[in-house]
């Protein structure tokens, strides 16, 4: 270049000539743009996607946006079960370990975790620890802040939805409970598609920790769950359990349940368990506790029973409430003699005093009229034998024994409740029905309609209605049921409800054991009935299950029963009816 | 057509020179109307300029914008956090089992029957009557039954009453000789007429372990 140089430019000017230049200035353009193309072939060309993730990731924040978990709620919306944002503590052992001890104090003292376990977390030879899990999100950031103030490094927060049963066990054993990460019993787990509701997510650009406003965005938004909406009354369910876990205890039994129903809707307004257990704090509690002895339990009803055999036998116009029955010392039946729970000679009844005394002789002297299946018909008709599929997890459909197997001696024996098991909701529909004029009205927990985890839907909206007896044989048999708490005809006195007409049956009936599988001398007791008898508005039936004080339907049942209707009467401003009990005469 | 204009121009006479140069017709030039460019240039300068500077200004708006929206999101994911936890706080005083420990700390009992007034009619349904607190309602569980051996039966001593006027239907000798005959019902005093109905359910059970057994 320098042999073409003209030398006629003066010394100061070394620019060359244009062309000379431009020549150059090209190569020198060209090799750079060949660069360029080179990287850019390799850039999209060969590996343009570990790129595109390398810039993405440089400030791509993507989140989930979890769905917030439906609420369990009673029927005045006051929830069983709530979930609140809440936030688990999580520590980084590698930071945390030189001021373990102080932390692991701290922590005791702002969150109420015990303290060893802490300190060894802290100290923990990784990079990762669960602290604390399920702490209400103020709480927890409150606490992380302060640990910071203090200088305390390696705490840090993450979500962590937090379910809370602000009434502990008050409709535990219906609602359940929540594991770790799933639901694990009762109406948690049954209904959780709907409760769960679906997760979203969003992925957006972060500068400097603000959204960058033009940058990629994309949101899912998440769907919340869904409120379930039980038919059970917060309330009314608490006293319902306090009666009955102290009916139970008073009697040193084993175990109870209690049934509160609407009468005309059949909606279920309390379902008792007891022992139950706190919803908050499932381990606490023994294992057999934590499902519904309602529902989930079979249990042989004993003389409550004799009302749907009586019932069937008016509707059938075999009885009236009149019949005279003649009711021997004992009755000598194909296999074995029957007795009273009462010694007596031969002595009178009427139909009303086989009820109002509970004798099994006289009952089956009556089911006698009975042509064969009839008995087996009506109690299908009542509900036995089928379960009430009103959504709760692994109910009984109880043990009605099969038209085919139907023999005499075993009617004998079921027309007074023996040698049939049952659920503890199933048998308060039944009882019902009488309440509800012979109308039989499947009972509901849900309001309106969900669909359980099988996909049966249930609630309200699907709930059915048969007659099962005529209105005449309900009211004939309701008058009956009425002299069952008379001071000196009936048996219970102690279930009645000062003010109120009440109609109700005691049953002691012999109870299954466990090991043997045949009767073991232990009793359950149980008192159904409803008020005001005239025009019922609640069924309630209580069942205690081996009290061993000696007490049986009337004594144990009876006065729970009475505390448990009376509340409900007074909760929902129920006005007696002015009625006055039956006479019927008992005795002839 | 200045070119001829010019030609003409020199070719004429200069005597009547402007006469002639008034009275031929020519064609008129087109005006070249050179109208000043400042206006436009500065329109176009003051849009470029307004363009620019409002998209700066724009930009900084959002950037402002998402620092505010930013600032509140974390303080509304607050205020959430907050109000769920004093729902917590709210769903658990309302606990009706908190409420009725409360209660019965300030001795109140339970009500007794209500009376009922129709206000059609005026008429009064019902008899009231003053809440009883003979019988306590237990809200919370007895503790679980203690083995015999860390719980040993009372030791009892009788002493024999002084001979004066205590009649046996009087409330503190029944209470005591119930408390002296089963020792494990110590403290049971409300169950006046429970043992009535729990002896005759005794027979009831011995009657049906009875039939059970034949």
């Amino acid at each position: 270049m320098r042999q073409t140089r003209p030398p006629r430019p003066p010394r100061g000017s070394r620019r060359g000539s244009p062309h000379v230049r431009l020549r150059v200035g090209f190569v020198v353009i060209a090799m750079a743009l060949s660069v360029f193309a080179a990287r850019l072939v390799q850039l999209q060309g060969l590996d343009p996607n570990s790129y595109a993730a390398m810039a993405a990731a440089e400030g791509l924040v993507e989140v989930d946006l979890p769905a917030t978990r439906g609420a369990i709620l009673d029927r005045n919306g006051e929830p069983f079960a709530d979930s609140v944002d809440g936030l688990m503590i999580v520590a980084d052992p590698e930071l945390t370990a030189a001021q373990a001890p102080e932390i692991a104090r701290f922590l005791y003292r702002h969150l109420d975790i015990e303290y060893a376990p802490t300190l060894a977390k802290l100290r923990a030879d990784d990079r990762f620890e669960y602290i604390a899990r399920r702490v209400p999100s103020t709480v927890a950031t409150a606490v992380v802040a302060a640990a910071e103030k203090r200088g305390f490094e390696g705490l840090d927060t993450r979500r962590d939805p937090v379910r809370d049963y602000p009434g502990g066990d008050v409709g535990a054993n219906l609602v359940g409970f929540i594991g770790t990460d799933e639901p694990l019993a009762g109406l948690e787990r049954t209904f959780d598609q709907q409760l769960s509701g679906t997760d979203g997510s969003a992925r957006y650009e972060v500068g400097g920790g603000n959204r960058i406003p033009l940058g990629e965005s994309t949101v899912t938004a998440p769907v919340d769950g869904t409120d379930l909406r039980t038919t059970l009354d917060l309330k009314l369910q608490w006293y319902t359990q306090k009666v009955l876990s102290q009916a139970v205890e008073d009697a040193r039994a084993d175990s109870g349940f209690a049934v509160v129903m609407d009468s005309h809707t059949g909606e279920l307004l309390a379902v008792a368990d007891a022992p139950t257990f706190d919803a908050n704090d499932p381990t606490e509690s023994p294992k057999a506790d934590l499902g519904s002895r309602a529902m989930q339990d079979v249990y042989e009803p004993g003389s409550v029973e004799k009302v749907l055999t009586v019932s069937s036998l008016l509707d059938l116009g075999l009885v009236t409430p009149r019949t005279q029955i003649v009711v021997p010392p004992e009755l000598d039946r194909e296999d074995r003699p029957i007795h009273d729970w009462f010694t007596h000679g031969t002595i009178h009844l009427t139909m009303t005093g086989a009820i109002a005394q509970s004798s099994n002789i006289a009952t089956v002297l009556a089911a006698d009229r009975f042509r064969q299946g009839q008995l087996y018909d009506y109690l299908r008709a009542f509900g036995l034998g089928a379960p009430t599929n009103i959504g709760v997890r692994g109910e009984t459909q109880g043990l009605l024994p099969a038209k085919t197997q139907w023999t005499h001696q075993m009617q004998d024996r079921i027309a007074f409740g023996q040698s049939l098991s049952v659920n503890g909701v199933q048998m308060a529909a039944a009882i019902n029905t009488i309440a509800n004029g012979g109308v039989r009205i499947s009972p509901s927990l849900i309001q309106g309609s969900a669909t359980t985890d099988d996909g049966t839907q249930v609630g309200t909206d699907h709930a059915t209605e048969r007659r099962v007896v005529s209105t005449r044989a309900a009211r004939q048999m309701t008058a009956m049921m009425e002299r069952v708490v008379d001071p000196e005809a009936g048996v219970a006195p102690y279930a009645q409800v000062p003010g109120y007409v009440v109609a109700g049956k005691t049953g002691t009936a012999q109870a299954v054991g466990e090991g043997c599988g045949c009767y073991d001398g232990s009793f359950d007791v149980s008192f159904a009935g409803f008020a005001p008898a005239d025009d019922p508005r609640f069924t309630v039936y209580v069942v205690v299950k081996n009290p061993r004080n000696g007490g049986g339907g009337g004594s144990v049942g009876g006065p729970a029963f009475a505390k448990i209707m009376s509340y409900a009467l007074k909760r929902y401003a129920i006005p007696p009816t002015g009625a006055k009990p039956s006479r019927l005469p008992t005795t002839w | 057509m200045s070119n001829t204009v010019a030609q003409v121009r020199t070719r004429m006479p200069r005597i009547a020179e402007v006469a002639v140069e008034r009275a031929r017709l020519t064609v008129v030039p087109r005006r070249r109307t050179r109208a000043s460019r400042v206006p436009f240039v500065a329109l176009v300068s003051m849009m470029l300029l307004g363009g620019v500077v409002g998209l700066l200004l724009f930009n900084t708006s959002m950037q402002q914008a998402s620092f505010a929206a930013t600032a509140l999101g974390e303080q509304a994911d607050t205020l959430a956090a907050r109000q769920q936890t004093l729902e917590m706080e709210l769903d658990r005083l309302r606990n009706p089992q908190r409420i009725a420990a409360q209660a019965q700390r300030l001795h109140m009992v339970q009500a007794g029957n209500p009376a009922f007034l129709e206000l059609g009619t005026g008429t009064v349904v019902g008899e009231p009557s003053p809440g009883d607190g003979t019988t306590p309602f237990r809200i919370w569980q007895l503790p679980p039954a203690k083995p015999a051996a860390i719980n040993p039966a009372p030791h009892v001593v009788t002493v024999p009453a002084p001979t004066t006027t205590t009649s046996d239907s009087s409330g503190s000798s029944s209470g005591s000789s119930s408390g002296s005959s089963s020792g494990n019902s110590s403290g049971d005093t409300g169950r006046g007429g429970g043992g009535n109905g729990g002896h005759q359910d005794m027979k009831n059970q011995q009657h049906r372990q009875h039939q059970q057994h034949q």
